[in-house]
């Protein structure tokens, strides 16, 4: 039997205030991706850190409106509620992601092995898998420190798919490994929406934007502060 | 007046720390109790906490009670004898190494060796954003960071203060014979220790070693995850944590003194 496609995320109406820290914003954002949608969000070069991703963890409180996952606000979930969805979540962080007191293969699978009970072998299996996908020969055992910054931005998209997660937050999970990464990635993305899930990828490359063959459902181009769609275009069911 | 009012300002904002420290002890406790927070991650975690601040704490530990023991054990070894009281020998070590300096110095040590680090590790974190990718994976970063390392912080400096004592009593003994100093029995001083220990001694040892301890990691904590801002704001942050800890074992240590024994 089919089931239709819920609505994995929703913002209605979401208004967040700039922070201190990036002075971004986001203005009376709605969008809805439902399983297998994909948003393709192109910034301003400079405007990087945008609360976009935090916004669809319930990260951030909007000032106005909702954002929910899976049909549920976050703001009225409990605590371990709130934790437990975002253990269904898979991200590509902007900025700096790793604990540095774990190798990188703990980090890899550290949300995996607090939120399931499958076999560390399993898992690492599952992330052995992915590097492979992902151009990496093995799964990197040692320090963040000593990773290169290609390397460990290759991690991150392993452990971002790591355990089938429902929605994958990308962000500008190509900075610095267009090259390399495009085309991994864009299969890996494929499989994880072919499987259901739903996945939000912003970027600042034009390059990522354009491309056909990732098949985006809606594509926003988003500017100013606090930022606004300036630009959508939905592909056509 | 405006001095009244500082002081009270101070006052109140003591009694603010103290009563986080007490919320974030008491939500520790009871989260401890609850197996299904006691996920692989965090068990891993509390392990490595115990391992770093009790496990690799062990030799320095011991190297202190070694001192102590022959400063504290043979003086009061050497005074009982000439006063002619060796009955209370005792009463005495338990009272001086047992009840107040092993509890007192492992706390101590626990504090300037592992609170300091718990503090600007978890500062260092905050600021990197570790803390938030932390949250952002769902993991809760009072489980994974604050649990293990208050709850760690604690059992490590009960088995600390069981050393310490033994090493001390032990290296105190071994220091008198070598010295001519006291009864060379052993057996004898085992048992003139022995027979002065009441149950109100041990709840003093386990209260005196494992609240301060409780204190000082949620304090270090605290500390640590309420940094903002810069790099520039963790020393000062580390320096209030470790403030507030020292003066928190002291405060506790006569507390429980005088509930023990009055």
């Amino acid at each position: 039997m089919m089931h239709a496609p819920a609505d994995i995320l929703k913002f209605h109406d979401v208004t967040i205030v700039p922070d201190s820290e990036s002075g971004l914003g986001l203005s009376k954002l709605n969008s809805t991706l439902a399983a297998g949608d994909l948003a393709l969000v192109l910034l301003a070069p400079e405007q990087a850190r945008i609360p976009l991703a935090d916004a669809a963890e319930g990260l951030v409180k909007p000032e106005q409106g909702t954002g929910t996952f899976l049909g549920e606000d976050w703001q009225t979930m409990t605590v371990d509620r709130v934790m437990r969805q975002r253990g269904r979540i898979g991200r590509v962080f902007e900025g700096e992601s790793w604990l540095s007191d774990l190798y990188v293969d703990k980090n890899i699978t550290l949300a995996q092995r607090h939120h399931t009970r499958r076999d560390k072998k399993e898992i690492e299996a599952e992330a052995i898998e992915l590097c492979h996908v992902f151009g990496l020969p093995e799964l990197p055992r040692g320090w963040p420190s000593s990773l290169q910054g290609q390397d460990l931005q290759k991690a991150a998209c392993v452990r971002a798919f790591l355990g089938a997660p429902v929605l994958l937050l990308l962000e500008n999970p190509t900075r610095g490994v267009y090259a390399d990464l495009i085309a991994p990635l864009m299969k890996t993305v494929n499989d994880a929406r072919r499987r259901g899930a739903a996945v939000l990828w912003t970027t600042n490359e034009p390059g990522v934007w354009n491309q056909p063959e990732l098949r985006a459902t809606v594509r926003y181009r988003m500017r100013g502060s606090p930022m606004q769609v300036m630009e959508a275009a939905e592909r056509a069911a | 007046m405006r001095m009244i009012g500082g002081l009270g300002e101070v006052v109140w904002g003591q009694w603010e720390e103290v009563r986080h420290a007490t919320a974030v002890i008491g939500t520790a406790l009871s989260l401890c109790v609850r197996p299904r927070y006691w996920v692989r991650t965090v068990r891993r975690a509390f392990a490595h906490h115990v391992v770093a601040i009790g496990v690799e704490s062990v030799g320095f530990v011991c190297g202190v009670a070694v001192f102590v023991g022959i400063a504290v054990v043979v003086q009061l070894t050497f005074w009982v004898g000439e006063a002619g009281q060796s009955q209370m020998l005792g009463p005495l070590l338990l009272t001086v190494v047992a009840r107040e300096l092993g509890p007192v110095l492992i706390n101590l040590v626990v504090i300037v060796r592992c609170g300091s680090a718990m503090a600007t590790e978890l500062g260092i974190m905050k600021i990197g954003g570790r803390v938030r990718v932390l949250e952002a994976q769902g993991i809760a970063p009072f489980i994974y960071l604050v649990v293990p390392r208050v709850l760690g912080a604690a059992v490590s400096t009960f088995c600390l203060t069981i050393v310490f004592i033994l090493v001390a009593f032990g290296s105190g003994y071994l220091f008198g014979v070598m010295l001519g100093k006291g009864s060379s029995d052993w057996l004898l001083f085992a048992n003139s220790v022995f027979n002065a220990v009441q149950p109100k001694d041990a709840l003093n040892v386990v209260a005196k070693s494992i609240l301060p301890a409780l204190f000082a990691g949620a304090s270090c904590c605290i500390g640590g995850l309420g940094v903002s801002g810069s790099v520039l704001a963790i020393p000062q942050a580390t320096q209030r944590a470790l403030v507030r800890s020292v003066t928190g074992l002291f405060v506790i240590c006569a507390v429980v003194s005088l509930l023990t024994y009055l």
